[in-house]
Parts: structure tokens; sequence; C-alpha cells
């Protein structure tokens, strides 16, 4: 009679009443490790569909998230690159560690170029370059714009001078070179101005440091803009965490959808930062080009290069992932059932 | 299957659940658990899913003892379980389909595994023509049978049933524990949380009777 009823109760459900005679408790054939690897690629596959679906549905909502961090992210990163850009506005070190030698008034204009080249040929110097006293007072009419008023002197006041740049930029090396050279016969002064260089290198390194205390503030504030959108979404499928939790699904599957979606906002922000400041750089570029004309050079701010771009992008995408498995990991502890 | 050795509950308010519960189910079998409201009947089905611990006794299923399993083992255990809701528990932004199709995609099954056993399990259960259908747009009986197919569609060794046609009309309630008597006798040991006495007074199988926590009664339903 039993097996009767059973044999009618397999064919109800499609099964075979052999196999569930010689099978007493149901539970499913065991998946190959082949159809196990397919099933976590499909599973990841799904999760990210899943979590783009999910924030196209809310488009507004994820602009404005993104808009958020990417605004966080391009704050330190603009004035990286700004400082950056004040470095090469600066100069080499080497370059800005150069040595003036004012040459006696009283020296023959045929000596200038010898000592330059004498100068030249010492191992530490890397290039040594000869301005004559008429080409120091034409100069120094443009520059200055007393052009008018310099004509009327008697005589060319203005020394000629020598530009010596050292190859090392070592402090003492450096006084040492400027020792030496005001020995040199026919040198009035040797001047070796680094006080403005050690000046710059310090304001820089306190841009430097401003910087890095910033990005940490904001990779903070980043980290609590993704922990807390990923929570609201969390809260938005608490049930559906709490059924998949009671049919099996373990932390990892339910925490990947969550952390896709910081990865996805992540990217957007990502992406939106290095938009904001590749246009934010050339839109202060042309006041800059036009500043710095002004003064005769023709200066101009470098963009974003590809590969801080780059890292801007990747290292957007891992703070969002994250922040949204810190969100994750601290909400799911508290979901019940564990 | 289940065994319940001297197995207590009691709540950090002091509240106590269950009281030193002991009895054995055997494999495949089909029983009832009944009692008022506050019984321990819930509580009972809760352990069994490992959501709540023991506080004291020994609660052994299919061998495991869950005062002792850890966390990272509960999920592989509950894959052994089917779970039937009295609200259900269906995910309304999914189909019929995505929802049956849900414990087998955590198992890991491949897509047309997966597309078999869910056409099955929503046969088993009368609703093949509503797989690409949304669950708000079914009755409350149809809802609580896609609730089952989930619950069968992965071959559990165990089932359990809290309150599963508390919300259906007579007709419907035993059409559903039809449902159960076919996948238990498919070898699936059934458990089912019910104080419908009507209802399982004509089932005629073991009903176990809880009051207060205590276990008043073990035998079959008349």
């Amino acid at each position: 009679m039993d097996e009767q009823r059973n044999r009618q109760a397999a064919q109800r459900v499609g099964a075979n009443p052999q196999s569930v005679a010689s099978k007493p408790v149901a539970q499913g054939d065991e998946p190959s490790s082949r159809e196990l690897l397919n099933a976590w690629l499909e599973s990841h596959r799904a999760s990210l569909l899943d979590s783009l679906r999910r924030l196209a549905r809310q488009p507004v909502g994820s602009f404005f998230t993104c808009l958020v961090m990417a605004i966080a992210l391009s704050l330190p990163m603009g004035l990286a690159l700004l400082l950056d850009n004040v470095e090469r506005l600066g100069g080499s070190w080497q370059k800005a560690a150069q040595i003036s030698l004012y040459l006696q008034l009283s020296l023959d204009e045929r000596e200038g170029p010898r000592l330059r080249d004498e100068i030249a040929a010492l191992d530490d110097v890397a290039e040594a370059e000869w301005i004559s006293r008429s080409q120091a007072l034409e100069e120094f009419q443009q520059q200055s714009g007393l052009g008018e008023a310099l004509k009327e002197l008697p005589e060319n006041p203005l020394p000629a001078v020598i530009l010596v740049t050292p190859k090392e930029v070592d402090k003492a090396a450096l006084e040492a070179l400027r020792l030496r050279l005001a020995e040199l016969p026919g040198v009035q002064q040797a001047q070796l101005d680094l006080q403005w260089v050690e000046r710059l290198g310090a304001i820089l390194g306190l841009g430097d440091h401003f910087v890095f205390g910033l990005s940490l503030l904001l990779i903070l504030a980043l980290l609590l803009v993704i922990g807390n959108t990923i929570r609201l979404h969390i809260e938005n499928r608490r049930s559906e965490i709490e059924i998949i939790k009671l049919v099996g699904g373990t932390d990892a599957y339910v925490r990947r959808p969550f952390l896709y979606m910081g990865a996805l906002y992540g990217t957007g922000a990502g992406l939106l930062a290095w938009l904001v400041l590749a246009f934010g750089l050339d839109w202060l570029n042309a006041a800059v080009v036009r500043l710095a004309g002004l003064y005769g050079s023709d200066f101009a701010l470098q963009g974003v290069p590809l590969d801080d771009g780059l890292s801007l992008l990747l290292g957007a995408i891992f703070l969002g992932y994250i922040g949204a498995w810190l969100a994750v990991a601290r909400h799911l502890s508290e979901l019940q059932p564990r | 299957m289940i065994r319940f050795e001297q197995v207590g509950k009691r709540y950090a308010n002091g509240h106590v659940g269950l009281h030193e519960l002991s009895f054995r189910v055997r494999r495949g079998e089909f029983l009832f658990v009944t009692g008022h409201s506050g019984a321990g009947k819930s509580t009972l089905l809760r352990l069994l899913l490992a959501m709540e611990r023991p506080s004291s006794g020994k609660l052994l299923l299919a061998g495991q003892d869950l005062a002792q399993i850890s966390n990272a083992q509960i999920p592989y255990l509950r894959r052994q379980i089917g779970v039937v809701f009295q609200n259900h528990q269906l995910l309304f932004d999914r189909t019929v389909f995505d929802n049956v199709a849900l414990p087998l995609q955590i198992l890991g099954l491949s897509k047309p595994e997966i597309a078999k056993r869910v056409s099955l399990a929503l046969e088993r259960v009368s609703l093949s023509d509503k797989a690409e259908q949304s669950p708000a747009d079914l009755s409350t009986g149809q809802q609580q049978r896609v609730g089952i197919a989930r619950a069968v569609v992965h071959r559990p060794a165990l089932l359990l049933a809290d309150e599963p046609t508390g919300n259906l009309d007579p007709r419907l309630a035993a059409e559903i524990m039809g449902v159960f008597e076919d996948i238990n006798r498919l070898g699936t040991t059934v458990l089912i949380a019910s104080h419908d006495l009507a209802l399982i007074a004509r089932m005629r199988h073991r009903m176990l009777t809880l009051q207060r926590g205590r276990l008043i009664g073990d035998g079959e339903a008349s």
C-alpha cells in the first residue's frame, strides 16, 4: 500500500520512486568542483549585475553619492597636483641652487668668457653661463620697467655675471664651491641664494604634510559615506538577507553584492574625480598661463597624468570596496539569524 | 534524525522557552508539534535551525550537536533543512522561479540543473504556470505553495514548517498538508509546528504536545 502511494507521489513530483526508496533522506546530489567553480563565477556575475541594476534604479541618488565621494577624493589629489606644479615652477633643485658670480667692473670684457670656460671645466660644475654687462643692463631695463630712466645714466652700473649651476645640491658642498669661486681672479662677489630654495622646500614640505593629513581625513569621510550608503542598502534588503541566511547562504554570499556595490560606487567616484580634476586644472590653467605670461614665463599647469589618474581610479575602487566590507561586516553581525 | 536530550532554553531576561525537553525523531518521520501560543513550538524550530543555541542539554541533528556547532558551520547545516514560514517570507522583487531557485543558487548548482529542479518543485505544488510571475500577484495559498517549493527544491533531509496553514482556509490548509505528506513519502523528515488540532487530528501522525516549554504529550494524533 505504502509502495503504491510512494509511486503515485513520485509520479506527481516527477521523481524516480526507486531512487527515492534508496535515498531515505532526499539530499541534493553534490556538485563537482568544476560545477562549483562555474557556480561561483556565475554568482559573482549575478552579484555584479544585480548591484549595477540597483544603482541604475536610483540614478540620481547613486550619482550624488559618487559625487560626494569624488569631491572627497579630488580635494587632496588636486592639492597634490598643484604642489607638483609649484615644484615644477620653482625649477629643479639643481637649477634653483645657482651661484651668481659678479665680476669686477674693471675686468676686461674678453676675460668673462674665458673665466666662464674655466669654471665650466670644474668637476663639480654642471653649467656656467656668462652674462655681459650690456646684456645685464638690457635685461634689467626690460624687467624693471625703468628703461628710460636707466638710459639717462652716464655709464652702465651693472657688472658682468657668471651663473654657475652646480652638479650636486648639497648645502655644504655648495658653500665650499662658492668660497672657491669667490677666490678666482676677477670675481667681485660670489652669491649663493639658498635661502629661498630652503624656504620653498619648507613650504612644499608643509604642503605635503597638509595634503597627507587632508587625505587621511577625507579617506575617513569617504569610508563613512560609503559605509552609510551600504548600511542603507542592507536595511532595504534586510528581509532578503534573513531569507538567504535561513536557506543556507554564507556570510560571503550575503556580503558579495554589497562589496560589488561599494566597488561600483568607487569606480563612479574615481572617474568623476578624474573628470573634476582634469576640467578644474584646465580651467585654472588659463588664468595661470596669463599670469605667467606677465612675468615672461611660458609656464602652464600640467593636467592629470595618466598614471596619477589610474592610481586615483584604483584607489577609489579599493576604498569603495573596503568601506563596503567594513559596513557589511559590522551590520551582518547585528542581523538575525546569524 | 533529531535527538533532544534534556534540552533547555532560558533567555537572558529569565524567561524559560523550553524545559528539559527529551524526544527523538526517526529519519523519514512526519510529526506535529502543537501547543498554545508561548508553549515553545517556535523556540523548538529556532533551535533546530540554529537560530538559537540550547542553554542546557544535548540537541543532535543528523549526528551534529547544535549546541557545539560553529557559526561558520551553520549555513551548511541549514542547507540540509527546508523551512516553511507562516508569512511565507518570499522576495517580492523576484519572480516565483527566482524565489524557488534561491537555495539552489546558494548550493552552487548549474543553471540547467537549477531550471530542472525548480520546474519539478513548482510542478510538485501545481504552480508551473506561475513561474515568471511575481509572488505579489499570487493568492495567499499560492504564496504558501511557493514557500513550500523553495523549502523542498534542494531536497532537504528535514522540512520544518512553522504554522504553515495559519492564514489559510480549511480547504487550502488540507491541500497544503497533502503536499507535505507527498514530500514526506519521498523520504524527507517533516516537522510541523501548528496549533490547528482539528487539522492535526485528521492527519493521524505523531504529535508532540508542549505546554509552557514542557513536553506533556507524545503520541499519534486522534
